[in-house]
């Protein structure tokens, strides 16, 4: 008999079913509760997504205490990278010994997010943050230097304001 | 009145079951295929010639975007190749956290394959549920290196960081779970009449064939050739692991997915060990400042959850950048058992049997 019932289509269909349901009641009866270990959405635009802190977003220049910009033009990064698209001019400020970057030209359209930049510093004047929202209207809203308000590359990108949680 | 006559049509590129762009000319008797040519390179970017004028440090992020299903093996692949051609040793924690990171995404990749090819058939639920777990997969990518699909994974000479803090929960987690996942993938399609009629005596490729047209990897364990590269030439820590290479002998496209269902619960066994074998130590071998080439030609293969990957590499001594690079790319090769397969069958198993290859075509047109 049960030999039987095995060759039936409808079988198959209930122990698939079996399967999908068994998976729809635990998400339906534990709906609208946080914290439920099997729940593996989020409500993302709402919530910012949680990214790994090892995350590779944009390129960001630091700064160090006082204010300046830790890049010495070593030019190590424009080297590494395996798309160009760094620009780095030199350039000198007064009360200042080492050399000082008078432009750092990121294309952001074109960079891979490989962190070999990073890697190469030696001075730890760069990182990649946590964005992930990079998306722009214009192309030129993917060029970014050190002037400017809306595009440099010490801020947040004014895009990408739910990669990154406020706290 | 009647009058009889082929018919050639298109299967592609746009086709959603040809698995991206890879176009499929079709002459058709009926219902009945009588001549199949795959049409390929919609996808080339030169990645090979791009890496000649790279220097050997810069060449990883291409292998990423060659087989983006599996870019940890890619990587992996890359970095023995030129360690062989720079002469670099590698730490033994180094070669346990690279394999440990293959073995993961063999997962990632089969469930990729499982979830798109049973789709194809018409299994739409497994397609959901392979990917909630090859989400997992993808966070542990994330908190490794720190991107999810374009992994840029290995350095040349070990990895760059060790493994991040809170990195063994989360393996741990996968791996109690994973176990259940899988069975859960089976119940669905295993028994199931319909996945059976599908797949049973279809998409045939004898071993012989296989062996003659270079096919490797599950298609060839599936037609009972027990030639995996991880056990024939072990690399990375893979001699020291205790696992078991699947095969069937019915060389059809149930076969196939029987034989990539064991290979998973196979890499799950491979974590395990690594896990609980990692010795200490450093992750990264020391290095010249520059990398010149030591010696003049490399072909390193490893198994990719594709096939045999090789990379071969021409170095003039002491330059900075390969003289020529070529890929052995396995899906590639792969492709080419297609005609074999799908000729004489019906035009609707074209599907089953470009499902069962599991192509990529960022690595066939490279
Ligand atoms: S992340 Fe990679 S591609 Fe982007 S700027 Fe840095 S080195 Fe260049
Ligand atoms: S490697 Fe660092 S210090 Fe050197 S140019 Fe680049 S950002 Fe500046």
């Amino acid at each position: 008999m049960n030999k039987f019932l095995r060759t039936l289509i409808p079988t198959d269909i209930a122990k698939g079913l079996s399967v999908t349901g068994k998976h729809f009641g635990q998400v339906f009866f534990t709906a609208n509760r946080r914290k439920v270990p099997f729940h593996i959405v989020g409500e993302y635009p709402e919530v910012p997504a949680k990214v790994q802190p090892r995350y590779r977003g944009r390129l960001t220049l630091l700064k160090d205490e006082q204010g300046e910009i830790k890049c010495v033009c070593c030019l190590a990064c424009e080297k590494i990278c395996p798309t160009q698209v760094i620009t780095i001019e030199k350039g000198k400020m007064e009360g200042r010994k080492m050399p000082f970057p008078v432009r750092y030209d990121f294309e952001m359209e074109r960079c891979i997010f490989c962190e070999f930049c990073v890697e190469s510093c030696g001075f730890d004047s760069i990182i990649l943050n946590h964005q992930f929202e990079l998306a722009a209207y214009n192309r030129e809203d993917f060029s970014l230097g050190t002037k400017g308000t809306a595009q440099n590359m010490f801020e947040l990108s004014p895009v990408g304001k739910y990669s990154v949680a406020e706290d | 009145m009647f009058k009889n006559e082929e018919m050639e049509i298109n299967l592609g590129p746009q086709h959603p079951s040809t698995h991206g762009v890879l176009r499929v000319k079709l002459r058709l008797d009926g219902e009945t295929v009588t001549h199949c040519r795959p049409m390929i390179g919609y996808l080339h970017r030169g990645v090979e010639k791009i890496c000649e004028n790279q220097s050997f440090f810069q060449g990883q992020v291409w292998t990423d975007r060659m087989d983006y299903c599996s870019a940890v093996a890619n990587n992996l692949g890359w970095a023995e190749a030129n360690e062989k051609l720079l002469g670099i040793t590698v730490p033994r924690r180094a070669q346990y956290i690279r394999t440990l990171l293959n073995e993961f995404n063999r997962i990632a990749s089969h469930l990729i394959w499982l979830g798109t090819h049973a789709m194809d058939i018409g299994a739409l639920t497994v397609f959901l549920y392979a990917f909630r777990e090859r989400e997992d997969v993808l966070d542990i990518n994330e908190a490794f290196c720190g991107s999810r699909l374009t992994t840029t994974a290995f350095r040349i000479g070990g990895l760059r960081e060790d493994l991040p803090p809170g990195f063994e929960k989360m393996v741990r987690k996968f791996l109690a779970k994973f176990s259940d996942c899988l069975d859960e993938y089976e119940a669905l399609l295993t028994e199931n009449r319909i996945w059976k009629k599908r797949t049973i005596g279809v998409a045939k490729l004898s071993a012989e064939d296989a062996i003659a047209l270079g096919v490797t990897g599950p298609m060839l364990r599936a037609a009972g050739v027990a030639y995996d590269i991880r056990k024939a030439f072990p690399y990375a820590a893979y001699a020291e692991m205790d696992f078991e290479v699947p095969t069937r002998t019915e060389a059809d496209t149930y076969a196939r997915y029987e034989v990539r269902m064991a290979e998973m619960r196979q890499s799950a066994r491979i974590i395990q060990q690594c896990m609980d074998g990692m010795p200490e130590g450093p992750v990264m071998a020391k290095l010249p400042k520059i990398l010149r080439s030591e010696v003049n030609e490399v072909y390193h293969a490893t198994e990719s959850p594709k096939g045999e990957i090789g990379y071969y590499l021409v170095g003039e001594k002491g330059s900075l950048n390969p003289y020529r690079f070529h890929v052995r790319a396995p899906g590639f090769i792969n492709l080419q058992s297609l005609p074999k397969m799908a000729e004489g069958g019906l035009i609707a198993d074209v599907v089953a049997a470009i499902g069962s290859l599991d192509i990529v075509l960022g690595e066939i047109d490279r």
